[in-house]
């Protein structure tokens, strides 16, 4: 099968790969459909990420078409699925409280170690996403094998086109997480940091949520235009003295809640991040938790910070005594995505939300190089690029 | 027995390597004192958490703790009966076909003795522990035990402990360090793999086919 592999740092390439097949009994393999590439691919892309092997199949928002199940798989095929990119054994301790992300038993006791020594504990696996998290073959490839495929896939209905469907795998229930994870009270003000698919699936989900306002920045004009048109109160990191103005537009008070959809690759210019960036590029296990810092600053006293933005090492110049002193509560985490599906399917079905207002550019999997080089380097136009293999 | 050696005193040639042997001396004498300082009680450290946990004379002593979903009798009978577990064990023993108290060592612990090292089941508490200790003339004395305790909705802890005492160095085993700390990474392991097996039915990995590397 064809697949796009990493082959270094800024350096993706479409290879031929051998087919996937059944290894274990609860797993499916299905016929990629559709694929996307997300931010977090980017920090991948950048090499900031570690644990990336040469020709590792990359992808983990996809869906596709059952072509074959194991023994204990309750899948048939031909069903349509789209694909949550955290795999979850659907029995351990974690997954009983929905918190699928966190599961004990998907990735493999081998590579448990290297993410129980960064972070204390292992990692639950997760689809093209490094070594830490099981080094599982990604979705931006004609086939994948999908472990627990009685639990991890969505069935999805055939009425609905792939690109209405495709962005469950991830980034729609990670904006939703992300403002669930603000716990907004009807009315509250909600800042948003970065205004990528994640952000502006933040935004969607804040107004859903009932938030009264969503201001959000970003320092690219085209992805606050977006931002505008779903109803939020753009402003240019750029341009604008970012405390002073949320200051100013709430009144003194500051943002009921804050959310950082930015992550640990930070742009700007400002001396923190100058200095991260620089701790960053000679690999010493370095953040660029600018926006993280100044989040937390500009959250209002007993406010929330929610932080749905990827980070993988350590951070410098941490505010804690703000956190402290103004009595913040922090939630994160990857994903539960599956806990979100079928209440955000819902709202699909009904009409409610269309994701599909995302997607900039379709491509087919053969230009992933494209495709990766232009969502990195020309976030003006290119907001969200789906490839069909 | 590199890990029996005593010190050996280097010839003294000059006063700064006085010096040095009178620093070293004071730390040492300072780490004497900490330890029996009245107070600190190392024994009251929880589970194998002491800092001098690892040397028990001569034994090395390393263990593993997860927390599994499920009854000790289902535990039990996963370990003792699911042959499918055995081939992935890098540590713990496991039952010889038709002698149901005596337990294999898998590979990685096989590969240390140039003989074969049979361990047998030398008591067993239902529900709560089952320990075992290696026999004959194998070229390693080995004790271990499997104890279970109730973890609340959490399921059944389960621990696991070996001591090990290598009576001549074996290839495979460049330093006691290194061997300690492989089996306790080792024992992780395998509780691991015990856990998802019994959880979800199988082992995790991320293999593309059977077939695969
Ligand atoms: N928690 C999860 O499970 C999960 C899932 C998907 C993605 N993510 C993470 O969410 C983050 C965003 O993903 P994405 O796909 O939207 O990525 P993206 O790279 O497309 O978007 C990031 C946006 O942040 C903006 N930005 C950069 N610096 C900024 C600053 N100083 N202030 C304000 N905005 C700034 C960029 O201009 C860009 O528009 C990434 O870190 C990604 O890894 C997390
Ligand atoms: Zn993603
Ligand atoms: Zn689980």
């Amino acid at each position: 099968m064809r697949a796009a592999t990493f082959q270094g740092k800024g350096d993706i390439d479409v290879r031929q790969m051998p087919d996937p097949a059944i290894v274990n009994p609860r797993d499916c393999i299905i016929e990629v459909t559709s694929t996307a590439i997300c931010g977090s691919d980017l920090h991948l892309y950048d090499g900031v990420i570690p644990g990336v092997e040469k020709d590792d199949i990359l992808g983990h928002e996809f869906m596709g078409r059952v072509v074959a199940v194991g023994k204990e798989s309750t899948l048939e095929v031909g069903q349509r699925v789209v694909v949550p990119f955290t795999i979850f054994c659907g029995q351990c301790f974690h997954c009983s409280e929905q918190r699928y992300s966190n599961c004990d038993n998907s990735c493999p006791v081998e590579d448990q170690e290297v993410a129980e020594k960064a972070f204390g504990h292992p990692m639950a696996g997760m689809f093209g996403y490094s070594h830490l998290t099981g080094g599982f073959a990604g979705g931006q490839a004609e086939y994948v094998r999908i472990p627990y495929s009685d639990v991890v896939p969505l069935v999805v209905p055939e009425d609905i086109p792939d690109e209405r469907l495709l962005f469950l795998s991830d980034i729609l229930p990670t904006g939703w997480m992300a403002a669930l994870n603000a716990e907004i009270a009807p009315g509250d003000t909600i800042a948003v940091w970065g205004c990528g698919p994640v952000g502006l699936f933040t935004i969607l989900s804040a107004f859903q949520q009932k938030a009264g306002r969503v201001i959000a920045i970003d320092g690219v004009k085209g992805r606050l235009d977006m931002a505008e048109q779903l109803g939020a109160e753009p402003v240019n990191f750029h341009e604008t003295d970012i405390l002073d103005a949320l200051k100013q537009m709430t009144g003194g008070i500051g943002p009921d809640a804050v959310i950082d959809a930015v992550g640990m690759e930070a742009h700007g210019i400002a001396i923190d991040n100058m200095a991260d960036r620089v701790k960053q590029a000679v690999g010493i296990g370095q953040d660029r938790a600018h926006v993280l810092r100044q989040a937390i600053m500009a959250c209002r006293k007993g406010g929330r910070v929610s932080v749905p933005g990827v980070y993988g090492g350590k951070a410098d110049l941490f505010p804690l005594g703000a956190m402290m002193q103004k009595g913040l509560q922090l939630r994160t985490g990857q994903t539960h995505v599956r806990r979100y599906t079928a209440e955000l399917l819902d709202l699909i079905e009904r009409d409610v939300i269309d994701p599909s207002f995302l997607i900039s550019h379709r491509l087919p999997l053969d230009e992933a190089a494209t495709g990766y080089r232009n969502f990195r380097d020309q976030q003006d136009e290119w907001i969200k690029v789906v490839m069909h293999p | 027995m590199l890990y029996n050696q005593g010190h050996t005193p280097m010839p003294i040639a000059n006063w700064a390597r006085y010096g040095l042997a009178a620093t070293l001396a004071t730390a040492a004498g300072g780490v004497l004192i900490y330890r029996r300082k009245p107070g600190i009680n190392h024994d009251a450290a929880p589970a194998r958490s002491a800092r001098h946990r690892r040397r028990f004379g001569d034994y090395r002593v390393t263990g593993a703790t997860v927390t599994i979903r499920a009854t000790p009798e289902q535990i039990r009978a996963c370990w003792q009966g699911n042959a499918q577990l055995w081939p992935e064990l890098e540590y713990l023993p496991f039952p010889e076909g038709n002698q149901p108290d005596l337990l294999l060592p898998p590979s990685e612990l096989r590969d240390m003795a140039s003989r074969p090292l049979l361990t047998r089941i030398v008591a067993e508490r239902e529900d709560e522990l089952v320990a075992w200790r290696s026999e004959g003339d194998g070229h390693a004395d080995m004790h271990g035990r499997l104890r279970f305790r109730d973890n609340g909705a959490k399921g059944t802890a389960v621990e696991v402990i070996m001591a090990v005492r290598p009576h001549h160095f074996a290839s495979a085993w460049k330093t006691e360090a290194m061997m300690a700390e492989a089996l306790e990474l080792g024992l992780l392991r395998d509780l691991r793999r015990l856990r998802m097996l019994i959880e979800t039915g199988e082992i995790a990995t991320a293999r593309m086919r059977p077939d695969a590397a």
